[in-house]
């Protein structure tokens, strides 16, 4: 129990370190100030609706709002990546530049809880901007309706779990370069074609037309791959939720199966995380 | 000891992979059903709602397939869903009783229709569905608009497959900022086909379904003059005569009828549809009624209700109108509103009662019943009267629908002692005194003054002739399809 205590400890040191030194990053702070002013800012957007349309009433009112949430989910969405890109690529690369990873693995620290503390300190950093962004998306909401948005709470949940993924397997790379650059690349071409995903499924249905061998290993290479690569478009849920019903089925069973989907892919892109790390020259 | 951990590492992958495999197909099978139950909602409303028992082809002539599926899902549902006792709301308009997943879905009995959806039981039919739908054979999910003739051989302009990242909802806002400015240019020719990209990209856009069939039936035909019967045109698909004016609003009807597919659940879109359209466009009043019940299934604002109210009046239901107005000043005491139109219709009632009594005395053969019923008119007009007076406004002045209403009595028991000239002197004054009866009193003294043999004005005349003209088109029957 006491060696668990000590390794977690370990761990969450480390991982409390990462989060401070994340959060000085310039480029960390110049994604959130962006984030902050285009959701401040869409509350703005709105005057050019409300200027042109006359004699709507209600409806403009919805309008409005509505366009505060789009703004609020896609600046979330883009700004929220980013940053959970920028940090997973960077928290190991930059200690291997600057050598600080020399020092502490000859303190009494395995690259195990060392790399866990790494990945949950860039967590931590994520969770907190996207707390940043969602709570300034509740507030402007809240300012619109009047009424608390608890839905919205949901969507930057799953939006979360979706950063989870991307985060992991960015991570995972990170742990093979020396530079934060590889890494970011990429992350975005993680979570690109983590939202491509679906097409290998229309790849599937469509080989085989020809009923040459060639086009249907393709097909049966594509089905492979769409079963085993996350599909992030499982998570597209998040923009629906805060449209949908206070009392939906579907939605309520989808939530926790999606919690359990991103911690599963989370879990994988870990493991390969420290598969690269525990053979890394250093 | 190097490849032992490899090996570890490996399998550990692997398993995590695989679960994730597990976990995906999960997620998939709930996204694939979530799409299947929201289709079961709004195909089941529609069936119910809807006259359209067949949707037709697509633009490739596909026939789409939404009824024939929804047939297959109401088969299998039958067998595994308890028996019900069926009320006197649960037949259709051919008396046939509502199926049990159709009934479901109208009691929004969500629960109950997601276990059929994602379970067993429906698998072969979710099956189909998803088969339908990569081939874009249904209409009542987020795969096509199916808004009639209106965007024929105009293009989307947006290219659906180019937009991914769930970023649709907001190009849809800055497409309606567009359909916006086009409006306020005038430009309406551009406006229409944005106003269908807007709702492709974002079905759910509620608010762009109703203002654009605002823009559709109000402002667009707000300048047009109505087309006379003989430059109209027939309409198969609307299964009327329609000019270039008037087929407008049932662009408007067909906007909004996409937006419920979509939609089915919101209020909002069948408000517009009875009230807006079919209520003050078209003066259809039993589709108003239709749609405005339709509204006050589902979560809605206060006036719903009222605004169907009003309608069941116009289309005579004074009845049902009397008691959902006493409803709704059961559930808000001291309404003034309901207050006066429960007296209102109490009156009407009584007028309704009083004509059929009328009308009883003028058939019958038998002298001593003619003189009964007259005698039940007459009763029933002096009940009816005293209701109006009853009826005061503020000031203490007798309401003016309730002054007309009783002028309108006075009248027809002139014209019953033949004294013509007095009774349309007491129409030309309840008309003009009363907005309401401003038709009915109009038509009474064309009426009378054809039945006096007296000149009718100009105006009469042509309203006459418009009467005979769109009397003459609408016994047309319908033009032979060219084989």
């Amino acid at each position: 129990m006491t060696a668990i205590l000590g390794f977690l400890r370990g761990s969450w040191t480390i991982s409390v370190y990462t989060w401070r030194e994340g959060m000085r990053k310039k480029t960390l702070i110049g994604f959130l100030i962006l984030s902050i002013l285009v959701i401040f800012g869409s509350s703005f957007m709105t005057a050019f609706l409300a200027q042109t349309t006359v004699g709507a009433g209600e409806e403009e009112i919805n309008i409005e709002t509505k366009l505060i949430k789009d703004i609020c989910v896609t600046a979330i969405s883009i700004f929220g990546v980013l940053i959970a890109i920028f940090i997973s690529a960077s928290v190991v690369p930059t200690e291997v530049e600057n050598k600080v990873v020399y020092t502490v693995l000859s303190k009494p620290v395995s690259r195990f809880q060392y790399l866990l503390g790494k990945f949950v300190g860039a967590q931590l950093i994520i969770i907190i901007n996207l707390a940043l962004m969602g709570g300034l998306f509740f507030v402007a909401l809240y300012a619109k309706e009047r009424i608390m948005p608890t839905l919205l709470l949901w969507a930057v949940l799953l939006t979360y779990f979706e950063f989870l993924v991307v985060s992991a397997f960015t991570f995972a790379v990170s742990c093979t370069a020396t530079s934060a650059v590889l890494p970011t690349i990429a992350g975005l071409f993680i979570y690109i074609t983590g939202n491509l995903t679906e097409y290998l499924k229309d790849v599937y249905n469509r080989a085989g037309q020809t009923g040459q061998w060639f086009d249907e290993m393709i097909g049966q290479i594509a089905y492979g791959l769409y079963q085993i690569l996350p599909n992030l478009q499982n998570f597209s849920m998040k923009n629906q939720i805060l449209y949908l019903q206070p009392n939906d089925p579907p939605r309520d069973v989808q939530i926790p199966n999606l919690i359990a989907y991103g911690l599963v892919y989370a879990v994988a892109g870990y493991i390969i995380a420290y598969w690269v790390f525990r053979r890394k020259e250093l | 000891m190097k490849n032992k951990a490899h090996i570890v590492l490996a399998a550990l992958l692997i398993v995590v992979l695989g679960l994730g495999v597990l976990q995906g197909n999960r997620v998939r099978h709930l996204r694939e059903s979530t799409l299947f139950y929201r289709w079961i909602l709004a195909e089941a409303t529609q069936a119910r709602v809807f006259d359209d028992a067949d949707l037709g082809t697509d633009a490739q002539g596909k026939k789409i397939m939404d009824r024939e599926l929804l047939g297959a899902v109401v088969e299998t549902t039958e067998k595994l869903l308890p028996d019900v006792a069926l009320g006197a709301e649960d037949y259709d308009k051919d008396g046939h009783p509502l199926k049990k997943l159709i009934l479901l879905a109208r009691d929004q009995q969500d629960r109950a229709i997601w276990e059929l959806a994602s379970g067993n039981a429906l698998a072969q039919e979710r099956k189909d569905f998803l088969a339908y739908l990569r081939e874009k054979r249904l209409t009542s999910v987020a795969s096509e608009v199916r808004t009639g003739d209106m965007y024929t051989d105009q293009g989307v302009g947006v290219s659906l497959s180019n937009i991914f990242f769930g970023f649709r909802m907001l190009a849809a806002n800055f497409v309606w900022l567009q359909v916006d400015k086009y409006w306020h240019e005038g430009a309406v020719h551009r406006m229409l086909p944005l106003m269908k990209t807007c709702v492709t990209l974002d079905p759910h856009f509620v608010d762009a379904y109703q203002i654009g069939a605002w823009h559709l039936a109000y402002n667009i035909t707000a300048h047009m003059l109505d087309t006379p019967e003989h430059l109209k045109e027939w309409h198969p698909k609307y299964k009327a005569r329609l000019g270039k004016k008037e087929i407008y609003y049932y662009l408007a009807i067909d906007y909004l009828k996409d937006g419920i597919r979509k939609n089915p659940r919101n209020y909002k879109l069948y408000f517009d549809l009875g009230f807006a359209v079919y209520n003050l466009k078209l003066k259809d009043y039993a589709n108003a009624v239709k749609y405005l019940s339709e509204a006050i299934r589902y979560r809605h604002d206060k006036w719903v209700p009222r605004q169907l109210y009003i309608c069941l009046e116009l289309n005579g239901q004074y009845e049902e109108a009397l008691a959902g107005w006493q409803d709704y000043l059961k559930r808000n005491p001291g309404h003034e509103v309901a207050q006066r139109f429960i007296i209102r219709n109490r009156g009407l009632i009584k007028e309704k009662q009083a004509d059929e009594a009328w009308e009883r005395a003028q058939q019958t053969q038998d002298p001593a019943a003619a003189k009964a019923a007259k005698a039940e008119a007459e009763r029933l007009h002096n009940e009816a009267v005293d209701i109006w007076q009853s009826m005061t406004g503020g000031s203490g002045d007798i309401d003016p629908f309730a002054s007309g209403r009783i002028m309108r009595i006075k009248a027809l028991r002139l014209i019953e002692e033949e004294r013509y000239l007095e009774a349309i002197a007491i129409l030309e004054n309840a008309r003009w005194k009363s907005n309401a009866l401003f038709d009915e009193a109009s038509r009474m003294i064309m009426e009378t003054k054809l039945k006096a043999g007296l000149p009718l004005s100009v105006s009469e005349k042509k309203a006459v002739l418009r009467r005979e003209e769109a009397e003459r088109y609408r016994n047309l029957p319908p033009p032979q399809t060219e084989s």
